[in-house]
């Protein structure tokens, strides 16, 4: 009985493995992990090199010469960095001083677009008159063509800020470096918690990172929805191939329709299982040479292959049912579309759980048997995870899901296998799931 | 012993009668044609037998067993057409199909190069089946059907589409499975091929059993009312006989149905036309099958007629 199946799920296993989807599966692997380490390394290292050159229209008479005095200073700054650490240098931001001297404001911006079309200038900048005044209301102009550039109004806003702050005080006969003294921001630290380690000395809180707390669960929520989503929906096509060719015949002449289903569901688990252990061998690569080597807890893996295994067997039989319903890929399609749906219910709510892991709607959608399988695996990585009793009902009632789809699919599969010509509608394959 | 047994075994869709309370026996190492016009339950017989469906009412014994999963491993069947993995190659597909009867892999791969060279298969182990041409891959269809060394071999038209030598290729494969002891079912729409092969034939009509029995047999329940017949003027010499029930026209030859003594009728032709050849023969398969299934195509064709003419009226 379970050699026949075993021998069913070795043919769909090599039958996968050769397929094209595993290959690129497989061969994305190196691609996805050297990209990873490059994304990093380019985010972290390339700065933007490019100069920007732009003009300041000021019309208080104060702020623009010291708004140059402060390029001029933090391009000094930059430069001397770059020099020290042998890092590229960054951009220079080269401000150009454009005197209003009783010009139409209108004329002046007209020119000064013109210029920043033709690329002479990047930007320009107007300092309005009433600036200084608290109660004017006015606000810093910045006018651009590049307008998802954000580095240099950013740095406009704040260096702005700074001088009409010192020149209020200023004006006000206020000590501004008493000021900025009173006014100094306290940072919060984000810390874990103290333990005693197995000597009973104390180990000291370590300081949250953000990458390990928050990236590595939503890194294996991806994995495991890459997994099962690479091998459950190559079991339709196998389904509905086997029917339309009558291939289905020959092997249920050998084989019972359910040991034929588990079958293909072992064979589709195991192509999950090496597709897990080859990304996250990867994956531990990667972490290593990011020294996040620890980031990926065993348990957590123990917890990623059983709710794999639940997903497959979920979502794997859901397709067979599917494939074994309709006659051909294009009716299968229409079959899909609720079925993607709940595939797609953990993609769209995962932030949800990121944000309050244990909030009430996280509870409640971690316990969607659909979405258990990813959910859960985030929830139970995100410190300090879920209480034990609702780990247990997700693992119940996600059990008895899988169970009864599994029955549910076999009692379709039985009789959808031999259907030529038509494919069921849902009624039709309700009625064969209650016939006996 | 019998290799199958169906008794009063009864198979309906949907409420419209498939099979009708059919008895049947095959016995062991016979060679048992099944004919049958399109949709007549041929196919639904077949898949009964291999237990692909279950009888609604009745009883099936394959192989001694009335519990036909028991003995699944030693029964192959092949389905009409098709019924192969197209990106499979061939040997691997040969030990698929052969390990799900159980074999093992060792045994199998000795049989699957003896039988690729008897169908005349050589050095296509490794091709994709999509690769190859309809009637290699029928041949290849046949082979996954006997590589388990099967004791009941049930092949759902397995010469249909192929060309003459392919078909004899076949055919010696199907003798050769006799020889061996298997017991063969096949159904077919060729008169001829059912005639000189099968020990016993068996036809199903309209979901009932209306012949059943060596081919001698059966002919004798038609007696020999049938003349094949050659004449200088050919099937223009027939006209004009009272006993000349009906005329089956090959061209070149004549098969007459006659109502009254062979002799006469003889005597009365010769003084028409030059006579050739002349035998008074026992009616042939592909005769009694139309004897059969036409009148009653007719008496449907007719009853549709009325049937639209009282919704016209």
């Amino acid at each position: 009985m379970m050699r026949k199946t075993l021998i069913v799920a070795s043919s769909e296993f090599g039958t996968l493995v050769r397929s094209r989807a595993f290959m690129i599966s497989v061969l994305l692997m190196p691609v996805v992990m050297a990209v990873s380490v490059i994304v990093v390394r380019a985010t972290r290292d390339s700065t933007d090199t490019k100069n920007r050159t732009f003009a300041v229209v000021d019309y208080t008479g104060v702020l623009g010469e010291k708004l140059s005095l402060l390029a001029g200073e933090l391009n000094r700054r930059g430069a001397a960095a770059a020099a020290e650490d042998g890092s590229v240098v960054g951009a220079k931001f080269l401000p150009v001083l454009v005197p209003p001297a009783g010009r139409d404001p209108d004329q002046l911006r007209i020119e000064l677009s013109d210029q920043v079309r033709r690329g002479e200038l990047f930007a320009f900048v107007e300092l309005p008159a009433g600036l200084l005044d608290p109660g004017s209301g006015v606000r810093i102009r910045y006018y651009s063509d590049h307008p998802s550039y954000a580095a240099l109004p950013e740095w406009v806003r704040t260096s702005v800020n700074a001088l009409i702050l010192t020149e209020r005080f200023r004006t006000s006969a206020v000590d501004s470096a008493l000021v900025v003294r009173l006014l100094r921001q306290t940072p919060v630290e984000t810390l874990g918690l103290f333990a005693r380690d197995a000597q009973g000395g104390l180990q000291a809180a370590q300081q949250v990172d953000q990458f390990r707390e928050v990236g590595v669960p939503t890194v294996l929520m991806a994995l495991m929805y890459l997994t099962v989503m690479a091998s459950s929906p190559q079991l339709l096509n196998t389904v509905i191939e086997e029917k339309m060719s009558r291939i289905s015949e020959i092997l249920i002449a050998s084989v019972t329709p359910f040991q034929l289903m588990m079958g293909k569901l072992i064979g589709s688990a195991g192509i999950s299982l090496v597709l897990t252990v080859v990304y996250i061998a990867g994956g531990l690569i990667v972490a290593n040479y990011w020294g996040y080597a620890d980031a990926v807890r065993p348990a957590i893996l123990a917890w990623f292959l059983v709710y794999l295994t639940m997903a497959v067997f979920l979502f794997g039989s859901i397709f067979i049912a599917i494939g074994a319903a309709c006659t051909d890929l294009k009716d299968s399609q229409n079959m899909m579309t609720p079925v993607m749906l709940l595939v797609m219910l953990p993609v769209v709510t995962s932030r949800v759980v990121l944000r309050a892991p244990d909030g009430a709607m996280a509870t409640i959608l971690s316990m969607i048997p659909t979405a258990t399988p990813f959910l859960m695996l985030l929830r139970i990585s995100l410190q300090p995870g879920p209480p034990a009793w609702e780990i247990a009902l997700s693992l119940v009632l996600t059990a008895v899901t899988v169970t009864v789809t599994v029955w549910a699919a076999g009692k379709i599969f039985r009789t959808g296998l031999l259907m030529q010509g038509k494919s069921a509608t849902i009624p039709e394959m309700f009625r064969w799931v209650r016939a006996r | 012993m019998h290799a199958i047994a169906l008794r009063h075994v009864t198979k309906r869709f949907n409420g419209t009668l498939a099979v009708d309370d059919l008895s049947l026996t095959v016995p062991t190492g016979s060679i048992y044609g099944f004919i049958g016009p399109n949709g007549s339950g041929k196919t639904t017989t077949l898949r009964m037998i291999m237990h692909i469906l279950l009888p609604d009412e009745g009883e099936i014994e394959v192989l001694g067993s009335r519990d036909t999963e028991a003995a699944r491993d030693k029964v192959s069947y092949l389905p009409e057409e098709r019924g192969l993995y197209k990106k499979m190659t061939v040997r691997r597909l040969l030990r698929y199909y052969g390990r799900l009867k159980g074999e093992r892999v060792a045994d199998l791969d000795t049989r699957i190069s003896e039988w690729m060279e008897r169908m005349e298969l050589p050095g296509l182990d490794h091709r994709p089946i999509e690769t190859l041409s309809k009637g290699m891959s029928q041949k290849v269809q046949f082979v996954s059907a006997v590589v388990s060394n099967p004791a009941l071999l049930i092949l759902d038209e397995p010469f249909s589409g192929l060309d003459p030598v392919n078909a004899h290729v076949v055919k010696d494969g199907v003798l050769e499975m006799r020889r061996r002891g298997c017991t063969v079912v096949f159904s077919t729409h060729d008169m001829l091929t059912a005639e000189k092969m099968c020990d016993r034939v068996f036809m199903i009509f309209r979901g009932r059993k209306v012949l059943d029995g060596t081919l001698h047999d059966i002919q004798e329940q038609y007696g020999a009312d049938t003349v094949r017949l050659r004449t200088a003027a050919g099937v223009d010499a027939l006209r004009g006989y009272d006993e000349v029930e009906s005329v089956n026209d090959f061209g070149q030859v004549q098969e007459v149905r006659l109502k009254g003594d062979p002799q006469a009728f003889l005597v009365r032709l010769a003084a028409r036309t030059a006579i050739y050849h002349f035998e008074v023969a026992r009616p042939s398969l592909q005769d009694i099958f139309v004897r059969i299934a036409k009148p009653r195509e007719q008496e449907l064709a007719g009853m549709e007629l009325e049937n639209s003419a009282q919704l016209i009226g």
